[in-house]
């Protein structure tokens, strides 16, 4: 059985990598969780390819005190999240404690 | 039940503020999170709240470390140089270069 | 203790240092993000063949 893999995502510019990795992995059968947060959470609502990424991966949330740190609504929910994904820093804790594997980009 | 080891490092001033509430995040989480603040970039004062996270981190066996004499005295910051820092990175079972480096 | 790091722009030299003292002595492996296009099927499995993957700046 594939390991499963958690990302936590602080730059903005490697959107590009959060997929193709999400994608490589999502191919291999590993269950995928991705967390946004600070200046990342830009992504959720400026990367036309964000709604696919919570299509493919298994979980995809974002902390919604950096959305509205960056100037966002917390009312205006990205497309491909519900309200329960604009999650808070506990999504990192479970990834560091419930994945086998960690990346951070 | 063996703990989570973190140690953020941070290199760019938004970065830092960020970088600091999410170690406290963690520790709360009942892991052993750590900052530091490398060489760049020159951090601003910390405000009420700031000082408070760092105060709530420490109380929680964390700590933020700076690799410059000048961000350690501006905010309480345990110093540590970049030898000391890769010997500590040895011993976490998490290592996280936050963020970006500002260009 | 199997570390892979992995590099999203090219290391300067405090990254160099930390990169070598935290794999001193053990067995470790390196990816480069920063090409155009990076085989991410290959990352995953080093990533999945890793005890720690540490993605640097």
């Amino acid at each position: 059985m594939s390991k499963s893999l958690g990302i936590f995502v602080t730059n903005p510019d490697q959107f590009k990598h959060v997929m193709g990795i999400t994608k490589a992995a999502k191919a291999k059968g590993s269950n995928v969780k991705v967390f946004f947060s600070w200046d990342a959470t830009h992504n959720a609502k400026k990367e036309a390819g964000f709604p696919e990424l919570c299509k493919i991966a298994d979980d995809v949330s974002i902390c919604v005190d950096s959305y509205k740190n960056m100037g966002y609504d917390i009312d205006d929910i990205p497309e491909g999240l519900e309200t329960k994904k604009m999650a808070t820093q506990a999504q990192h804790g479970i990834i560091i404690e419930d994945f086998d594997c960690y990346l951070s980009l | 039940m063996e703990y989570k080891k973190v140690c953020l490092m941070y290199r760019d001033q938004s970065c830092t503020v960020d970088g600091i509430r999410s170690a406290l995040g963690l520790a709360v989480e009942n892991m052993y999170a750590y900052g530091v603040v490398m060489d760049e970039p020159k951090m601003e004062k910390f405000n009420e709240l700031q000082a408070e996270s760092l105060e709530m981190l420490r109380d929680m066996e964390g700590d933020v470390f700076a690799t410059t004499k000048e961000n350690c005295e501006l905010n309480d910051l345990e110093p540590i140089t970049i030898e000391e820092l890769g010997e500590k990175l040895r011993d976490m079972t998490h290592i996280i270069p936050y963020g970006i480096i500002k260009a | 203790m199997k570390i892979l790091n992995v590099y999203r722009s090219a290391p300067d030299d405090t990254t160099k240092k930390l990169v070598e003292i935290v794999s001193r002595d053990r067995d470790a492996d390196s990816f480069d993000l920063n090409v155009e296009s990076p085989d991410y099927e290959s990352l995953v499995d080093k990533i999945f063949d890793a005890d720690q993957t540490i993605c640097w700046w």
